[in-house]
C-alpha cells in the first residue's frame, strides 16, 4: 500500500527562492503557491511521495537582523499551508542563511509539532546552534549537487514526517545530535574492545566508542586580595544535609543544591547533618561532616586572623549522576550568589 | 597453568526423585535441595522456582545468577567461600551449559531498583538468562540476621547450588565438549611468538563505594578491603575464584565464570597477540587512594607483566569509571596503549554526559549502552522470585537498561552499545 502523499512546505532565502541576490537580501517573510526556484528540486526529489504545496521565502539580512520578528512570522507562514513536513535550505555554507533554517526548523518542530529537516555544511554556523535540535543533513559548501543532496534531506524528512525509524548520523548523513540511544552490535563489548586495541598497538585507525568530552577548561582566577582580608566560603558536592534533608535534595542525579547557615557555629554538630549522596561510602563523614566541610578548621583560621572571614552560609549538593546541565546551572547560581554576598574565594571539597 | 571446562549441554530442566543429569535433561530433586539450602540458620524459609526460556515468566528481585561449576580434580569449588582456600584455575572443572542459577534479593523493595529476567518476548532476547532454564532460589532472613549476612547466606545458597547441579556431570559418559584453557608463565614466549604485542587485562572486581560485609567474599573469600593491585592468572578467574561483591549493578557472578575479556584474549593469544595476564583491582574511594591504585596497576602492567597494550573494564558506577580512566591513563604514561570498556555514563541521554574523565591517552573507549535509558517489560503470566510484588511485575512496567539483569554486563558480555545520534 502506498503511503500518504505528504503536504511539504520548503524554506528558502531570497538567492533560492529567485527573488534576487544580496540586493534582496533585506525582503522579509513572504510564501508562494507550490514550489518556486530550489524548491522544485525537493518536489523531484518528493516524486510521489508528497507535495510542495507552498515556499516560504525570507531574505538573509531580514532573517539575520530582525530574527525576533521574521521567526515568528515565518512560523505563521508555515502553520497556514498546513504541511507534513518543513524542509529548509539546504543552505550550504551561507551563514545567515543557515541559521535562519535552523531557527525556523527549531520554532516549527517545538511551536507547531511538525516534523522539520534541514541541510548545510559542516562549517556553517548553523550546524553548531541547531544540529542537538534539528536533523541537518550534511551538504557540501557550493549548490553544485543540489538535486543529490536534497534528495538525501528528502529522504530523511519523509522517515521524520511518517514516524519511522532514523538510523545513525553516519548512515542517515545528519551531524550527529550529541543524544544517545541503545542499539545491539554485532560483537560482543569485550571482543570489539580486543580488536579496538590490537587497531592501536599496530598503528591502524581506529573509531572510539565515545566521543571525547568537550569539557571547556576552566582556569582558577587569581585572588587579588590577600587571604587576611578575604571572605572565604565553603561548598561541597559531597552531600552534607542539616538532618531531615530539608531541601530534599537526592542521592543520585541531583536538580537542587541547599544553603545553610553557619552563623554562630564554631564546628558542626555529627547529630544534626546527615548526608544522602549514593556514590560514595559516607560512613565518615556522617561521624565527622569535618571530614567534608571543614567549618571547625575554617573557624580557627578566622579566629587567628589568617583568612580575613568566613561566609556564614555554606552550598551544598550532591554530585553523582548529576546531568552537566543541572551541574552548570547550579553551579553559576551558586557563584551568583557567593559574589553577590561578597565572597572573594571557595573551598570546594568534592568526593 | 592448564584448566579443563567438561561442559555437558542441558536442554531439559524439571523436577525428578533425584538431583542427576539424564542425557540432556537436569532432574533437580527440588525438596532435597530446599533442605540443604534451609540448613543455613540465617535464613528462613527457602523457596525453588525452575523456570524456561519461551515461557511469559518474570523473575523478579534477581541478586545473582551463577554458572553451575563442580571441580572434578585439581582444586575445592570456590575456593575461600564453598571450598577451603586453595589455588583455583587448575585441573578439571564439570560445567553446564544451558542452565543456571538464579539468587533473588528478598529484602529489595523498590520496584525501580531491583533487576529482573524476562523468559520470553524482547527482553529475553537482550539477556544471556532469557535463554538459559532457570532454578530461582528465594530465600528470606531469619529473624534478626543482618543485610550482609542475609546476602552472604542467599550467595552461599546459589553457590552451592551451581556445584550440586554440575556434580551431576560426573556421571555423564562424555561430555559435550571441552575446552582447554593454559597459559604459560608471562615471560615465556616461544621465538617464533615473541613478534606479538603483548596484551594485559586489567579487571576491576569491585569497588569500595560501599564497604563490603564480613562474609562478602570476592577474591578466594577476601572481601578485599585493603587490596592493592595485584596479579592473577587467567584461569584462577574463570574457575571460581573471583566472585561479584554484594552491590554489583550490571555484573554478574555468572559473567565472571565465562569472563568474555579472559575468553577474548585467549581467543586471540598466540595468534593476534600474546596473553600476558590479568591485574585485579578494586576502585577506591577517596583520591589518594585511587591515584595509588593506578599506579601500582600500571606498573604491574607494564614492569612485572612487560605488557605492550592493556584492555580495562570497571564494577559500579562513576567512580569506578573514573578508577579505571585513571589506571588506564597511568598504564599510558608508561607506553602502553590501552583501551577500556566504559558505561554511558549520562544520566539524560546526551552524548556530552557519557564520560566522567579526558585524560590524556584514554582516547579508545568501548561501551557497553546506558543502564538508564528507559525499557517496558510487557505483561506476563507468572512471576517468581517476587511474589508479594506479582501484582506489579505482571502487567506491563517501565524499567531501565540497567534493570534488566543480563542486558549489560560491564565485564563485556553483551552486545548493547549506546551510539550517538
Amino acid at each position: 500500500m502506498a503511503a500518504r502523499s505528504l503536504r511539504v512546505v520548503s524554506f528558502l532565502n531570497q538567492f533560492f527562492g529567485q527573488l534576487g541576490g544580496e540586493e534582496k537580501a533585506g525582503v522579509g517573510p513572504q510564501v508562494l503557491d507550490g514550489a518556486v526556484g530550489a524548491a522544485r528540486a525537493v518536489q523531484q526529489a518528493l516524486g510521489d511521495a508528497g507535495t510542495v504545496v507552498a515556499t516560504v521565502v525570507c531574505g538573509d539580512n531580514h532573517a539575520a537582523e530582525q530574527a525576533d520578528r521574521a521567526i515568528p512570522e515565518l512560523v505563521a507562514l508555515v502553520a497556514a499551508a498546513r504541511p507534513d513536513l518543513l524542509v529548509a535550505g539546504p543552505a550550504f555554507l551561507a551563514g545567515r542563511y543557515g541559521v535562519a533554517c535552523g531557527a525556523l526548523c527549531a520554532a516549527v518542530q517545538a511551536e507547531l509539532k511538525i516534523a522539520t529537516v534541514t541541510g548545510m555544511h559542516r562549517e556553517n554556523p548553523g550546524v553548531e546552534l541547531y544540529r542537538r535540535r534539528v536533523y541537518t543533513v550534511e551538504t557540501g559548501a557550493e549548490a553544485t549537487r543540489m538535486l543529490a543532496e536534497v534528495n538525501r534531506l528528502v529522504a530523511l524528512g519523509l522517515k521524520l514526517a511518517r514516524g519511522e525509524a532514523v538510523g545513525p548520523p553516519a548512515a542517515e548523513g545528519y551531524f550527529a545530535r550529541g543524544v544517545t540511544k541503545n542499539v545491539v552490535a554485532g560483537a560482543s563489548a569485550a571482543e570489539r574492545a580486543v580488536s579496538m586495541l590490537l587497531d592501536k598497538l599496530a598503528g591502524r585507525p581506529f573509531v572510539s566508542e565515545v566521543p571525547r568530552p568537550a569539557f571547556p577548561p576552566v582556569p582558577a582566577p587569581r585572588l587579588v586580595k590577600t587571604l587576611e582580608g578575604a571572605t572565604i566560603a565553603l561548598v561541597t558536592d559531597g552531600g552534607l544535609v542539616p538532618r531531615g534533608n530539608p531541601d530534599a535534595i537526592e542521592a543520585l542525579n541531583a536538580t537542587r543544591y541547599g544553603a545553610y547557615s553557619i552563623e554562630g557555629k564554631s564546628s558542626l554538630d555529627a547529630a544534626q547533618y546527615d548526608n544522602p549522596h549514593r556514590g560514595y561510602d559516607t560512613t565518615w563523614v556522617k561521624q565527622d561532616p569535618h571530614r567534608l566541610v571543614p567549618v571547625d578548621v575554617a573557624r580557627e583560621l578566622e579566629q587567628s586572623g589568617a583568612i580575613g572571614k568566613l561566609h556564614e552560609t555554606i552550598y551544598s549538593t550532591v554530585g553523582v549522576a548529576t546531568t552537566l546541565a543541572h551541574s552548570a546551572r547550579m553551579g553559576r547560581e551558586i557563584a551568583e550568589k557567593l559574589r553577590e554576598a561578597g565572597v572573594d574565594a571557595v573551598i570546594l571539597t568534592s568526593t | 597453568m592448564r584448566l579443563e571446562l567438561r561442559w555437558s549441554v542441558v536442554d531439559d530442566l524439571a523436577p525428578g526423585p533425584a538431583t542427576r543429569l539424564a542425557g540432556r535433561r537436569l532432574e533437580v530433586d527440588v525438596d532435597g535441595l530446599r533442605a540443604l539450602l534451609a540448613a543455613d540458620s540465617r535464613l528462613t524459609g527457602v523457596r525453588l522456582d525452575l523456570v524456561h526460556p519461551g515461557e511469559r515468566c518474570r523473575i523478579g528481585r534477581v541478586f545473582d545468577v551463577v554458572a553451575p561449576r563442580a571441580k572434578l580434580d585439581g582444586g575445592e569449588d570456590f575456593p575461600g567461600v564453598v571450598g577451603g582456600v586453595t589455588r583455583a584455575g587448575q585441573g578439571t572443572t564439570l560445567a553446564l551449559d544451558g542452565v543456571a542459577v538464579v539468587a533473588t534479593d528478598q529484602q529489595t523493595d523498590s520496584v525501580g531498583t531491583l533487576a529482573v529476567i524476562d523468559m520470553a518476548g524482547p527482553n529475553a532476547e537482550l539477556s544471556a538468562f532469557g535463554r538459559t532454564r532457570n532454578l530461582v532460589i528465594s530465600a528470606w532472613p531469619a529473624p534478626g540476621t543482618e543485610r550482609s549476612d542475609y546476602l552472604a547466606a542467599v550467595r552461599l545458597a546459589a553457590l552451592k547450588t551451581a556445584v550440586c547441579l554440575a556434580r551431576t556431570a560426573r556421571e555423564a559418559a562424555q561430555p559435550d565438549r571441552v575446552e582447554v584453557f593454559e597459559l604459560p608463565p608471562s615471560p615465556r614466549v616461544p621465538p617464533e611468538l615473541a613478534h606479538l604485542p603483548r596484551v594485559a587485562y586489567v579487571f576491576q572486581i569491585h569497588s569500595h563505594q560501599r564497604p563490603t560485609g564480613v562474609d562478602e567474599g570476592i577474591l578466594y573469600g577476601d572481601p578485599v578491603r585493603r587490596m592493592l593491585p595485584t596479579i592473577v592468572h587467567p584461569n584462577e578467574v574463570l574457575d571460581g575464584a573471583v566472585l561479584r561483591g554484594f552491590m554489583g549493578r550490571s555484573v554478574t557472578t555468572w559473567a565472571t565464570q565465562n569472563h568474555p575479556m579472559i575468553k577474548a584474549l585467549y581467543a586471540q593469544h598466540g595468534r593476534t597477540l600474546w596473553f600476558a595476564g590479568v591485574v585485579v583491582t578494586v576502585a577506591q574511594a577517596t583520591e589518594p587512594e585511587r591515584v595509588r591504585s593506578a599506579f601500582l596497576a600500571a606498573g604491574l602492567v607494564a614492569h612485572t607483566l612487560g605488557a605492550d597494550g592493556a584492555v580495562l573494564t570497571k564494577i559500579g558506577g562513576g567512580a569506578p569509571h573514573v578508577d579505571m580512566a585513571q589506571a588506564a591513563s597511568q598504564c599510558e604514561a608508561l607506553g602502553v596503549r590501552t583501551t577500556a570498556v566504559v558505561e554511558d555514563m549520562s544520566t539524560d541521554g546526551s552524548a556530552e554526559g557519557m564520560l566522567l574523565f579526558d585524560l590524556p591517552g584514554v582516547d579508545s573507549l568501548v561501551n557497553i549502552g546506558s543502564s538508564q535509558e528507559p525499557l517496558t517489560l510487557p505483561a506476563v503470566d507468572r512471576v517468581v522470585g517476587a511474589d508479594d510484588l506479582a501484582a506489579k511485575l505482571l502487567g506491563e512496567t517501565r524499567a531501565t537498561y540497567g534493570g534488566l539483569c543480563g542486558a549489560i554486563e560491564q565485564v563485556g558480555t553483551t552486545r548493547v552499545m549506546a551510539e550517538v545520534r
